[in-house]
């Protein structure tokens, strides 16, 4: 898992995620959540990568 | 909770039966020399239930001339007048049939399919097709038969008549039991009034609703759903294809899943999801049921399809923590049971009765030490564990919670629909398969895979399978020694074949000169390519047809992987 910076363009990156969201009902926000992360995850495949990820996402900072 | 919901293993049972339903034959009670003497007679093997499971053990000990006791409550297979319980059949169990002499008489009988498809709505989402699929293309069977499982109950009866050596004892229900050091007596009730036997080992394949568990204090993990279904086995004239469907949101179902499957005799499952609040006795009533058909086939259905079997039921999941206690195995639903989605439950049950008969066999015959028994936990344990995970996965897609869980299933659907990597997502069920062994103290870490039944030529150019060879073994272990050998290791494995429960065959190329004189030709390398082995190698082949071990060259590596396979280094 990668925890160094990676993106291209975070801020653009951030903005898009911002702007898809925009206007959308709690419901339609939620399924498009899932399918990028269906979509993302696809693009890592490692499923260790991926079972690290989802670690470091449910560990909240103290 | 509504009981009136039947676990999945129990479905056995039937709410109405349309139409000619089925003729089940019926088997003689013939008094035991038990109750004809008055005596308690000790047997080695006492195997308790006659479902596939147990009958399957009865008909593999059978097969290897060891006596046992079969103990079924009642007098025949299935369930008197009508029933359904398991219909798919994978390559695996076929070839275990094959071994077993009733194959033929399945395929005869049973319906081949290869092609499954998903549909979410009305769109196709995913499809596959078996014979594609290069792994199941060399067995001599077909990656799946579908039947209804009585029949496939009716031959083994049939067969192991036919074998001997076992006992067929009906109308016998086991109603105490208590555990000596060694052995175990049992309290058997029938007809003609109430004996004890004692037995060395028994077999507990009496189903879900085992007393075995309670008596000897099984630990096990279970867990139940509200997840709700209701089968409808329909006679059509006009059928639909001869394909496994499967709708995740089935349009004619309340956007609910719906399985449509196909047996013998142009019957076919058609298994809807309900809500899970829906009420059993209404959901399974025949104008219920009807109109549920209609809405998926159409009018014309009225007159097109006949109604053989009704079952509403629900599932869960469970595992027991030891597969043997004392004197008891456990096996088929005794052991575990799993959701119904994959054909994970009878094929499953036959896979544990190959693994233990010839162990027990071995054993019984002074081939093998009493501890080769415990591997029987080890290896069929982790395939039970292996398909919970795997039922469990999907029931959990088929039924999601409320909120995110339902959240990822649509997401998963809906790019599903758009791209192809998403359609490995939906989880409609993953086909049974023969269980890897992977923790097992009799396995090297090279072994552990099942070898299918493939062909080879035998030295006269007659087509031959492994399970010929096998069969030729007579429950020792198989030695298959690929390409040319030196003169010391020809010389090796003879005095190999001498001293050991062993049996060796050279196989050669189409231009080898063979040394040994049992030797087979594997002219395509199939043979070479179901013991997962490449070149010069051995590869050692247990009665149940899986790997023990695999190795380079003939010397004390092979020696050790006999010993450790007979469980005489654990």
């Amino acid at each position: 898992m990668k925890t160094n910076l990676h993106f291209q363009d975070a801020d653009a990156f951030y903005e898009q995620l911002l702007d898809a969201h925009t206007g959308l009902s709690r419901e339609q926000s939620e399924l498009l959540n899932a399918r990028l992360i269906l979509l993302l995850a696809n693009q890592i495949g490692s499923k260790d990568v991926l079972a690290e990820c989802l670690q470091a996402a449910k560990a909240l900072p103290a | 909770m509504n009981t009136a919901w039947r676990d999945a293993a129990y479905t056995n049972g039937y709410e109405f039966t349309q139409g000619a339903g089925y003729e089940l034959p019926e088997y003689p009670f013939v008094e035991p020399p038990e109750l004809k003497r008055g005596e308690v007679l000790r047997h080695r093997v006492v195997i308790v239930g006659a479902g596939i499971t147990g009958l399957t053990m009865a008909c593999c000990l059978a097969k290897l001339g060891v006596p046992a006791v079969l103990l079924d409550e009642d007098n025949t297979v299935g369930v008197k007048g009508a029933s359904s319980r398991g219909i798919c059949y994978t390559q695996k169990s076929l070839e275990i049939f094959q071994r077993l002499g009733i194959y033929e008489r399945i395929a005869a009988k049973g319906i081949q399919w290869s092609v499954g498809r998903t549909f979410a709505g009305q769109d196709e989402v995913y499809s596959f097709d078996l014979r594609q699929q290069s792994n199941f293309g060399l067995s001599a069977q077909p990656p799946f038969i579908n039947i209804q499982q009585f029949y496939i109950e009716g031959y083994l009866v049939e067969r192991i008549y036919g074998l001997g050596h076992v006992d067929l004892r009906w109308k016998s229900r086991v109603t105490g039991f208590q555990q000596h050091a060694g052995y175990a007596t049992l309290v058997v009730d029938t007809p003609a009034g109430s004996y004890a036997l004692e037995a060395e080992h028994v077999i507990d394949a009496s189903g879900s609703h085992t007393p075995f568990h309670g008596w000897t204090g099984a630990t096990m993990t279970s867990r139940r759903g509200d997840d709700r279904w209701c089968i409808a086995d329909v006679r059509f004239k006009n059928h639909p294809p001869k394909e496994r469907h499967t709708w995740i949101e089935a349009p004619f179902n309340g956007n609910r899943a719906v399985w449509q499957h196909l047996m013998a005799d142009d019957v076919w499952r058609i298994d809807y999801q309900m809500e899970p609040n829906a009420d059993p006795e209404y959901v399974s009533r025949e104008d219920v049921v009807r109109e549920r058909l209609r809405q998926q086939f159409g009018p014309e259905v009225e007159a097109d399809a006949e109604i053989v079997w009704v079952g509403p039921y629900a599932y869960r999941s469970q595992c027991l923590d030891r597969l043997r206690i004392g004197s008891v195995f456990f096996m088929g639903d005794t052991a575990k049971i799993v959701s119904p989605f994959g054909a994970r439950g009878g094929n499953t049950g036959v896979a544990d009765a190959d693994n233990l008969a010839w162990k027990l066999a071995a054993v019984l015959k002074g081939r093998a030490p009493a501890s080769l028994l415990d591997s029987y936990h080890e290896e069929r344990h982790e395939a039970a564990a292996q398909n919970l995970m795997v039922t469990n996965r999907t029931a959990r897609f088929l039924r999601p919670a409320d909120g995110m869980e339902r959240t990822f299933r649509n997401a998963a659907i809906s790019l599903a629909r758009q791209y192809s990597f998403a359609r490995p997502l939906i989880n409609t069920g993953r086909m049974a398969m023969a269980n890897n062994y992977t923790k097992s103290s009799v396995c090297d870490r090279s072994g552990g895979l099942s070898v299918q039944n493939v062909t080879f030529r035998w030295a006269d150019n007659n087509r031959g399978t492994v399970n010929d060879l096998i069969e030729w073994a007579d429950g020792d272990l198989l030695v298959l020694v690929f390409g040319d050998m030196s003169h010391a290791a020809a010389q090796r494995l003879r005095q190999l074949a001498g001293q050991a429960p062993v049996r060796c065959v050279q196989v050669v190329g189409p231009d080898t000169q063979p040394q040994a004189r049992e030797h087979v030709r594997d002219p395509q390398g199939h043979l070479q390519g179901a013991c997962h082995v490449f070149g010069h190698a051995w590869a050692l082949v247990r009665p149940d047809g899986y790997l023990a071990a695999t190795g380079e060259s003939v010397d004390a590596d092979l020696i050790q992987a006999i010993e450790q396979a007979l469980g005489l280094t654990s």
